[in-house]
């Protein structure tokens, strides 16, 4: 009995073993730059673009790039973003979270002493968020041990760079990590996939020591500051052909010119035939189309929670937020007719209270599809159906479209702005002659949620309506936006919007959209001025480095809504 | 039958006491027949980091990022391309401590069961890993030297992400390296097994000075050179890397160890195998 007892506990012994199974790589690591030194640690030049795997897109983002972009206050505080982070000068900690019950790794914490970022490794094997939650700098990571070696693979990122030189990242970018460890040197491999401004993955490694006496410079504080008084609706930028350090490196170094630009095929051995005979020529690849939009009228209707008292309705074409309280329940938005039912049905999930209000941002089909069902189902405080409102010129534009009377608003504002309390919560809406003459966005001052309308997309380049929109309109309406938003830290979280189309996002997002907008208009306002057609300025692409992002015949429609736009008021 | 008891529990906690020692110090395991990891097949260096310092022949003096003392400045500041042409020393930017920063292919094969072979195009050089510790440098010293290889293994052979356990049970299977001790029920396959982590250690010496960059960054005849081989874990639909991991030590030249890891992409085959002599292209003026 005893016997059995002791094998017993033999088997325990031989199962509980796994606490052997992984190296540790707790502990405090700081960096070593025997590898690109010039790059990571001063970056003193201009115009290193070796060694990327960038395409075409990459190249026209780096030659537009002015570094001076990062003097706006909404820029100031970013951090670098994953796949960029490692690359600085930096320290870390690594710790361990651990079941309390079992003992097994929940996770792996590190605090990163460059821009004080926290980031988490989730190790219980839980999923990747839907494509509509935020995007942050260090994304959302997932690892497993494959023998010693830990593999974590990032998504969710927000958009940054490769390079302070202005090689761009977006947020379609994902990571596989690898951490190995040898003693007290931890190499850490980062394999970069980035459809948008990548032609092949980007692969790079650096090493880091174990500090025996880590405790230095680990803070890093950021408060943004205005040292030179600047407009802060101006996004500082070359026009083409304009940069004037783009060629710096490449002239420091005796590098032909078109080898620095040279992309995936520069990184290959055979390359050097090229490089040695002095005949290197620019061979980027054009990015691939832009990802198909996900279909956005769906089967089921998903509701998020945004923050405090709002939530975000995804699944009725246009993104619904809806505000929820003791008074009742407010929806902005009512998105597709074809959805109309499945949205009441989410909305009555949400709550039971009556809806009070409909707040419409435009009088876009997809916004406004459901207004009667969801109006018709709620009541004001005197038996009418729930009020719509909007601004007059979603009135003005219902009626012209002959929409049925109970669709429409009839409660309408043509004053800048307007605000009113429901549920205990500041509610502004703000107007704007941006994607049509009747757009509004909606700030619940509590809960700290935006919601953009379709301004601000994530999906797409906006459209421009040809009745009463504007470029202008829409920068103005981001750029109010940029004022309301505050973040959290490091420009993420804190304020959150909710876009017209596309996923929950911040300050940074937008302030990223706001800059390709101002840099396209930028451009074709020149190309305008320089007499230039329409058809001359399509062939020039003024958005192509985002066109891989937004979609090429998203862009071909802005770029001529914008030049109309623009030409009109010349 | 107490004193058996007692016996064979002191046995079994001496003998879990151990394990924890063994996979901390890495056994010391043969070659082809012990491999965790599948190092073999053609593998290219992709230059994605340090690219002026390796697709091009830096200028004279250039010798950012390597830690370099006052004599190592020194002996660097008086690097001379003609002069080493001249002396026959072309490959000295192709030795073993430079040989894997060159843009290169490599092909690593097994030589026989004790010795991986590596080929590098570049240069044309070739460095054999000997898994037969006894095996002794003879001769004059060469560009690559003598190297000495062990497999690192991971506890239980390296599976997943799932906890790794002992292996209990069906304890007459063949041993599949990597794979979790005997028997089907600790591992994965054999060919899977085969890419599941491990690493290898090479430690080299008996090698002639070199350089570390082309433009005569120095390395010693002295230096302490190890690498670490790790094909990485990749899935379905991804390419597969190699990383190579050098640490030199070089009390002659370096103020401090110099670290530097090394990419390669596994290429389905040789087709694109280019040996070329030793050359160093001269720097830009």
């Amino acid at each position: 009995m005893l016997r059995r007892r002791l094998y017993g506990l033999l088997l325990a012994l031989l199962t509980v073993t796994p606490a052997y199974a992984q190296l540790s790589i707790v502990g405090e690591w700081v960096g070593r730059y025997h590898e690109d030194f010039g790059d990571r640690v001063p970056g003193d030049v201009q115009g290193d673009l070796t060694g990327v795997p960038m395409n075409e897109a990459a190249l026209r983002y780096a030659e537009a790039y002015d570094v001076r972009r990062g003097n706006l206050l909404v820029h100031q505080c970013e951090p670098y973003s994953l796949p960029h982070i490692y690359r600085g000068p930096l320290q870390f900690r690594i710790w361990e979270e651990k079941d309390p019950d079992t003992q097994e790794i929940i996770a792996y914490k590190e605090y990163i002493g460059t821009y004080m970022q926290y980031r988490t490794i989730w190790m219980d094997g839980r999923p990747h968020p839907p494509e509509y939650a935020p995007h942050t700098f260090m994304g959302f990571s997932t690892g497993k041990w494959n023998g010693d070696v830990l593999t974590v693979r990032t998504t969710h990122l927000k958009k940054e760079f490769y390079r302070r030189s202005g090689i761009p990242s977006s947020d379609q970018t994902s990571v596989v990590e690898h951490y190995i460890r040898h003693g007290n040197l931890l190499s850490h491999v980062m394999i970069i996939t980035d459809p948008v401004y990548l032609s092949e993955p980007f692969v790079n490694s650096q090493e880091f020591v174990l500090m025996d006496r880590g405790n230095q410079s680990w803070l890093y504080n950021c408060e943004y500051v205005m040292e030179v008084p600047m407009d802060q609706t101006k996004v500082p930028h070359f026009l083409p052909g304009t940069h004037p350090f783009i060629d710096d490196f490449s002239k420091k170094f005796g590098l032909p010119p078109a080898a620095v630009k040279g992309g995936a095929e520069s990184t290959y051995p055979e390359y050097r035939t090229k490089l040695e005979a002095g005949t290197p020529a620019i061979t980027l690849r054009s990015g691939p189309p832009a990802a198909p939009r996900a279909n956005e009228v769906r089967n089921e209707i998903e509701t998020v929670h945004v923050q405090g008292n709002v939530y975000m309705l995804v699944g009725a074409g246009a993104n619904i937020a809806v505000q929820i309280g003791e008074e009742g329940v407010l929806v902005v938005d009512t998105g597709a007719a074809a959805t109309r039912e499945k949205v009441l049905a989410a909305i009555r999930k949400l709550s039971t209270k009556p809806i009070r209000w409909v707040v419409n941002t435009s009088a876009d089909l997809d916004h406004t599809g459901g207004n009667e069902t969801v109006s018709q189902a709620g009541e004001t405080v005197n038996g009418n159906p729930a009020a719509i409102i909007a601004h007059e010129g979603v009135l003005a534009r219902m009626t012209e479209t002959s929409r049925s009377v109970t669709e429409r608003p009839l409660n309408t504002f043509l004053e800048p702005s307007r605000d009113f309390s429901f549920n205990r919560e500041a509610i502004l809406l703000y107007h704007f002659d941006g994607h049509t003459n009747g757009d509004s966005i909606v700030y619940f001052r509590r809960s700290d949620v935006i919601v953009a309308g379709d301004i601000f997309l994530t999906t797409t380049f906006p459209t421009v309506d040809a009745q009463g929109g504007g470029i202008d309109g829409i920068i103005e309406g981001l750029n109010r936006i940029l004022d309301i938003a505050v973040p959290q830290y490091l420009q993420e979280g804190g304020t959150y919007v909710i876009p017209g189309h596309g996923r929950i996002s911040d300050e940074a997002d937008v302030t990223e959209y706001r800059d390709m907008l101002v840099i396209i208009r930028d451009r074709i306002l020149d190309m305008v001025k320089r007499g230039m057609t329409l058809q001359q300025v399509k062939a020039a692409r003024p958005a192509l480095e985002y066109e891989g992002r937004y979609g090429t015949e998203s862009g071909a429609k802005f770029i001529e809504a914008v030049f109309k736009n623009l030409g009109e008021k010349k | 039958m107490r004193s058996k008891t007692h016996a064979f529990v002191a046995a079994a906690v001496m003998c879990l006491s151990a394990i924890p020692v063994l996979w901390a110090q890495g056994p010391a395991r043969g070659g082809r027949t012990a491999a965790p990891a599948d190092l073999t097949g053609n593998w290219v260096a992709v230059v994605s980091e340090d690219w002026r310092h390796r697709m091009a022949t830096p200028k004279k003096g250039d010798f950012e990022s390597v830690p370099l003392n006052a004599e190592g400045t020194r002996v660097a500041n008086t690097w001379d391309l003609a002069k080493d042409n001249a002396a026959g020393l072309q490959c000295k930017a192709f030795g073993v401590g430079g040989i894997v920063r060159q843009p290169s292919r490599l092909l690593i094969t097994w030589q026989d069961d004790n010795t991986l072979k590596l080929d590098f195009d570049a240069g044309t050089q070739t460095r054999l890993l000997n898994f037969d510790r006894s095996k002794q440098p003879t001769g004059e010293k060469t560009w690559q030297g003598h190297s000495i290889a062990q497999w690192e293994t991971p506890p239980g052979g390296g599976r997943g992400g799932t906890a790794v356990r002992a292996q209990l049970g069906n304890s007459t299977g063949p041993i599949a390296p990597g794979g979790g001790g005997r028997g089907q029920r600790g591992g994965p396959s054999l060919a899977d097994s085969l890419n599941q982590g491990g690493s290898l250690k090479v430690v080299t010496t008996n090698f002639r000075e070199g350089y570390l960059r082309k433009n005569g960054v120095p390395y010693s005849e002295t230096a302490s050179i190890t690498e670490y081989f790790h094909r990485l874990p990749s899935e379905a639909g991804e390419d597969t890397w190699l990383l190579v991991v050098t640490i030199i030590e070089d009390p002659k030249y370096l103020t401090q160890p110099f670290y530097t890891s090394t990419q390669f992409k596994l290429e389905r085959d040789g087709s694109k195998w280019a040996p070329s002599p030793c050359r160093t292209a001269p720097p830009p003026k």
